[in-house]
């Protein structure tokens, strides 16, 4: 007992020398820039706000990057029953309102949609895929009641004709939490909410399979595929669950993925929390809900190699598997990004951090910092475009102040505004 | 495949019969790769754009198939079934078509969805209950089904109609006889509440204005007037004879057909009278009555039951007089002729139940003049009734494509 | 915990608004992680273990499962005091070809426990199994043969005090009465659903004869075993005349939806009433044995199912009601207080790996039952992975 007491005792000096380093860093190159390396200000960044649509106050990790078309799509929510679907060019730098799901896929007031949660993601012919959540309360608990909430959808954009196609519910009443597209086949992964089950959906057939409920009482919100079209998903025990495609089947690694000691249960349970992909190298790099980077080698058939890369963030005296990480990006020098914070959850008191993790040395630095008022809570996985341009969906909030203008989105008492991150560490983007 | 069955015998045994209407000038065109399709229901147009004809051709349980009929190339094609073109799931079970097939300026396809089952209307809210129907759209040039949606949950959509001006959809509901309008454009519905009674009249159709018509619980009248965006109700009912019962004067309309060129649409009810209906841009218009659809047997007139109507380029009405059971003559169904200006009518073909039990269909006319109904034949099933043939219950159900001309040979 | 776990699915969800309810998670409730894929532990594999037969003796829960097509069930054991699963047994080693354990257990005279299995095909017929601990309380299956060739083993009950087992036959829906000692059946037909019967409610209702044969029987404290027929008419056989009877009473109605009347349990609690519950709707019923009437006592939730039912030691009912396209919920019957609906129990499960423990949400429950003093009252699942909640009455 003594000497565990004596070993934490250690670890908070440790905690508290690294962070009186930072904040050394800190005072001597200045807020923006904390380490001795490429420097990152605030030219590497810039905020895009969603014109068009004045009531949307939210975005959940509803971005992808289309290379077919060099173009970056986003659905902004009201968090209620409206979702406003953008597409900003990269080359025109112009975020445009494309029309809102409802009426695009003519949906009737009964089945309301409260957002888009699954990532945005791509067939070979660069067709945008997604899908639909309830994203409300009202969603769970009046199932088959005439204000329930009817189901999520698949849906289909052609960027070419602009039309929004209604790829149909998978499972009544159920949300969307997540999808992936197999390039190869076109067929369709989703992960639905509540009840955790694994679907895949091919459009080209309509046919649609059902492979059970793979969580505990949390849904895990992200799946990713490899470069063969496998979909990786995690169990309740945050073991890695794979489809594998050449099989129709799904396979179960043996073990957990690494988490730190003292990790909760409702840590556990809740998986991965972003991820984001070295193409070149098959490697895929995800942090945990209990704020572990990991590297997943990827191979063909079998689960792969993982390596543990450590903590998101180390540098203060909290519990190691804290750290809130919705989001993550690779940049084209290998490095990793990430936004920390959101949920009321922060390393530094009101303050969101973006890190750069180097998953070759494993060496990680703050590279900037955002009161929340600026930047509260980040999502996004695996956004980048072909100039190296990293993509991330970001809310501000504050408190409503009594010359607010009305005409500000708010969730609650707070303004709550969404804008896309872009980011280029390597470039001066403003 | 194509077959003629049509009994020289048959035709001779009516007096009535026409001289100049033959078997030569009708053909009964099969719809090809869909074994267990058994029925049609009124789900029948003519596309002036692609010059073909589509159909709704359902195996009366879960399957649609959606067919075109290309007139220039004499061909008919599967094009699909409508679950799997519109991305619908299991528990999205649709019965059929029973809606007529209508098109907008630019040739694309429009109809509407149908439980079509005793489950539809009893399992609602159940695992195995009908989910409702939609509206759907089909884009013949680059092959598409697009779901515009539904109108209310649980319920079928009996009929539709477009405004080509507008593209707003009209339609009326099952069971609850709801008059739905839709703009597929903005995505807006509205709802202009029940209008019948205990059972749903099938049949809505619009003038050239676009306004829209239906009947309520009476048989009068009703009209979505476009220009004021509300519904108007005639004062008087339609004609019927005396002594039609209730459940008869309910069911409304059973068919039409238009002349656009006199501004005149013909219409014949469940009561089996024959109507020239004189449509004007506000208000109801005019009605003339044309008689009985079918007069020469001892039944009561308003008895014959005719749920088809086309209008050949002679200015002749043409009707098959038969089915579900009620038959003027016995196992026989009749094809009439009806001269509106003089009101003479005569019977033109005669077919036994066993080759034709019942026919469907309204306004279908292609730019040469050949009228297309939606027909169907049932013969009890025996011990030598192939396995494959498609059936309804314990007969052989068959449905099949009627090309008529009266005034043109058709086959050789 | 709660708390925590409240935290982490408000944080999941995004949600800002308040929830509308708590999980039912009383005190001394917890999850056994009883399926598993990819490990060492005693667990039972994907697609093979929905829990669709339940018992307990003494310490032990036993269960029977239903697998995926092509695929074996299992039998396995669970402790109560452990928290823990003990044994799985697959069926294949004892009976192959099968399918399904779908019956639910029922006890002979000696407390021995018997099921009837589905076959995977038509080509193979259902077995009468039985199943009971050794002295190891190591778990002992034997083949008591099949009672009808060509037909699966749909519903199943016994007289214990006759030693006759009671089942009803799928897909044919033949009544059949079972000597234990003799392994001897006898077959009845004469209440089978007829062809017309069939293909009315299967064309025009597109129901199947999982959907309308009864699933389950009961026998009364004279002996009379009671079940459905099409359109939930309540049947019973009477092993005196050995005679099937059609009786003019109906399992209550959502009207309309008579073609969907099935019974889907029975429970005889311990002072010899019977309750059953209509698939259809998901009413539950008592039935009076005297007079084969049947009173409505309702629906505890607003979804159809009613899965089963239990008998607590504190004198209510517990059942499990709802379920697919939807989720199911808990429920407890008694006359004074009517229905309580405690919506999704969510139970702690704490597991060699996952120590700290992780809340488990129940959703498609199929099976419930309960100890044999009454404390405990055990659910099993039927899902890809299926897992048993357990909570104690007070």
């Amino acid at each position: 007992m003594i000497i565990r007491e004596q070993m934490i005792e250690m670890k908070k000096r440790a905690w508290a020398q690294r962070y009186l380093l930072l904040m050394l860093g800190l005072l001597l190159f200045g807020m923006s820039d904390v380490s001795g390396q490429a420097k990152i200000t605030q030219k590497n960044i810039d905020f895009i706000a969603y014109p068009d649509f004045p009531e949307g106050n939210s975005t959940w990790g509803d971005i992808g990057y289309n290379p077919v078309y060099n173009t970056v799509y986003i659905g902004v929510t009201n968090h209620k029953n409206n979702i406003g679907f953008y597409e900003y060019s990269v080359s025109n730098e112009t975020m445009q309102l494309k029309g809102f799901i409802n009426e695009m896929a003519h949906l009737r007031d009964y089945q309301w949609q409260g957002k888009i949660h699954t990532k945005i993601v791509f067939n070979a012919e660069g067709k945008v895929i997604f899908g639909t959540d309830g994203g409300e309360s009202r969603e769970e608990y009046l199932m088959n009641h005439p204000q329930g909430y009817a189901g999520g959808f698949l849906m289909s954009w052609d960027p070419e004709n602009e039309k929004l196609t209604n790829l149909g519910v998978p499972m009544q009443y159920e949300s969307i939490k997540d999808v992936d597209v197999d390039p190869e086949t076109g067929k369709i992964y989703a992960i639905s909410y509540p009840q955790v089950h694994f679907i895949t959906y091919d459009p080209k057939t309509n046919e649609q399979k059902d492979y059970g409920r793979l969580g505990s009482a949390h849904v895990p919100r992200v799946i990713f595929t490899d470069k063969w079209g496998n979909c990786y998903y995690v169990d309740w025990r945050q073991r890695l669950v794979k489809y594998e495609k050449s099989q129709d089947k799904l396979i179960f690694a043996r073990e957990s993925l690494p988490a730190f000691e003292g990790t909760p249960g409702g840590f556990i349970i809740t998986g991965i929390t972003a991820y984001a992909k070295d193409t070149g190298s098959n490697k895929i790099y995800f942090v945990t809900y209990g704020a572990k980077l990991v590297e997943l080698e990827t191979q063909e058939h079998g689960i792969g190699k993982i390596r543990d890369l450590g903590a998101a963030f180390d540098f203060v005296d909290q519990p190691l598997w804290k750290p809130y990480i919705p989001n993550l990006n690779l940049g084209d020098n290998g490095k990793l990004y990430y936004f920390i914070g959101g949920h009321g959850n922060y390393v530094k008191d009101d303050t969101s951090v973006l890190m750069e993790m180097d998953p070759a040395t494993l060496k990680k630095r703050v590279v900037l910092e955002f009161p929340t008022t600026e930047v509260s809570e980040v999502t996004g996985s695996d956004i980048k475009d072909k100039a190296g341009n990293m993509y991330f969906a970001g809310r501000k909030i504050q408190p409503k102040r009594k010359d607010a203008p009305e005409s500000l989105p708010s969730i609650g008492d707070k303004l709550s505004i969404p804008f896309m991150i872009k980011f280029n560490p390597e470039k001066n983007i403003k | 495949m194509r077959f003629f069955h049509l009994f020289i015998g048959m035709c001779l045994t009516s007096v009535a019969l026409s001289q100049q209407i033959g078997e030569k000038n009708i053909q009964f065109i099969d719809y090809p790769d869909f074994p267990e399709g058994n029925s049609t229901w009124g789900d029948i147009g003519y596309n002036p754009v692609t010059d073909a004809v589509y159909i709704g051709v359902t195996n009366h349980k879960n399957k649609i198939g959606f067919y075109e009929y290309v007139v220039s190339k004499d061909q008919m094609t599967l094009k699909g079934f409508i679950n799997e073109l519109a991305h619908l799931r299991d528990f999205q079970w649709q019965g059929k078509i029973h809606s007529k097939i209508t098109f907008d300026e630019n040739g694309h396809v429009y109809f509407a969805t149908d439980g079509g089952e005793s489950r539809e209307e009893y399992l609602m809210n159940h695992p195995h209950g009908y989910y409702g129907g939609y509206f759907m759209k089909w884009d013949p040039e680059v092959e598409e089904m697009t779901n515009l949606g539904m109108t209310m949950p649980y319920e079928s959509i009996k009929n539709l109609d477009i405004d080509t001006q507008t593209g707003k959809i009209y339609a009326i509901t099952y069971p609850q006889v709801h008059f739905i309008i839709y703009d597929p454009n903005t995505n807006t519905m509205e709802d202009l509440g029940r209008l019948g009674s205990a059972h749903v009249p099938r049949m809505t159709f619009t003038d050239k204005w676009g306004n829209c018509y239906y009947v309520d619980w009476r048989q009068r009248l009703v009209k979505y007037e476009k220009s004021t965006g509300k519904l108007v109700f005639a004062r008087e009912s339609l004609p019927a004879f005396e002594g039609t019962p209730g459940e008869v004067i309910i069911t409304g309309i059973k068919s039409y057909t238009k002349d656009d060129a006199h501004d005149v649409i013909y219409l014949s009810t469940y009561g089996a009278k024959v109507l020239a209906f004189y449509p004007v841009k506000t208000g109801i218009g005019s009605v003339e009555e044309l008689g009985a659809l079918y007069d020469t047997e001892d039944i009561p007139l308003w008895k014959p039951h005719c749920p088809n109507m086309n209008l050949g380029l002679n200015g002749n009405l043409y009707y098959f007089i038969g089915g579900h059971g009620n038959y003027v003559k016995k196992d026989t169904t009749v094809m009439m002729e009806l001269n509106p200006k003089t009101k003479v009518k005569k019977v033109v073909m005669m077919f036994p139940t066993s080759e034709l039990s019942e026919v469907t269909g309204n306004g279908v006319r292609d730019s040469a003049g050949n009228l297309y109904f939606a027909g169907r034949k049932i013969r009890p099933k025996n011990a030598e009734t192939p396995e494959g043939l498609p059936s309804i219950d314990d007969k052989v159900s068959i449905p099949f494509m009627i090309q008529f001309n009266p005034e043109k040979e058709l086959n050789d | 915990m709660k708390n925590l776990l409240l935290a982490v699915v408000l944080f999941g969800t995004h949600l800002t608004a308040y929830s509308q309810y708590t999980f039912f998670t009383p005190e001394g409730s917890f999850a056994i992680e009883a399926s598993l894929e990819n490990t060492d532990m005693v667990r039972l594999p994907i697609y093979r273990n929905e829990i669709t037969s339940l018992s307990v003796v003494g310490d032990y829960i036993i269960g029977g499962t239903s697998a995926s097509e092509g695929l074996s069930p299992f039998v396995f054991t669970a402790s109560l005091e452990e928290r823990k699963m003990t044994e799985i047994f697959d069926l294949s080693g004892v009976v192959d070809g099968q399918q399904r354990i779908r019956s639910g257990f029922v006890k002979d005279e000696k407390g021995k426990l018997f099921a009837g299995t589905m076959p995977q095909n038509m080509e193979s017929s259902g077995h009468l199994i039985s199943v009971s601990l050794d002295k190891k309380k190591k778990i002992v299956v034997e083949d008591f043969g099949v009672p009808v060739i060509g037909e699966g083993i749909y519903a199943l009950t016994s007289d214990p005090t006759n030693r006759v087992l009671y089942g009803l036959t799928y897909p044919s829906g033949y009544f059949f009465s079972f000597d234990i000692s003799t392994r001897k059946a006898e077959v009845y037909k004469d209440l089978a659903p007829s062809e017309k019967v069939r293909f009315s409610l299967e064309d025009h209702f597109s129901v199947t004869a999982e959907d309308y044969l009864s699933r389950a029987l009961i026998a009364d404290d004279n002996g009379l075993v009671y079940g459905s027929l099409p359109y939930g008419i309540l049947f019973y056989f009477d092993p005196k005349t050995k005679s099937l009877v059609e009786t003019e009473e109906e399992l209550p109605e959502v009207w309309g939806r008579r073609s969907l009347g099935q019974i889907h349990c029975w429970l005889k609690t311990s002072d010899g009433e019977i309750y059953g519950a209509n698939r259809a709707d998901g009413q539950l019923f008592k039935l009076n044995t005297a007079t084969k009437k049947i009173k409505n006592l309702g629906k505890p939730i607003m979804m159809s199912g009613l899965a089963g039912l239990a008998e607590g030691a504190d004198g209510k009912i517990y059942g499990v009601a709802g379920g697919y396209p939807g989720y199911g919920h808990l429920f407890s019957y008694d006359e004074e207080e009517g229905f309580v609906d405690y919506g999704n129990p969510q139970f702690n499960m704490v597991e060699p790996g996952i120590e700290q423990g992780i809340a488990w949400r129940g959703y498609q429950m199929e099976t419930i039952t309960a100890s044999e003093d009454g404390k405990y009252i055990v659910i099993g699942e039927a899902e890809a992975l299926s897992q048993l909640m357990v909570f104690q009455v007070k």
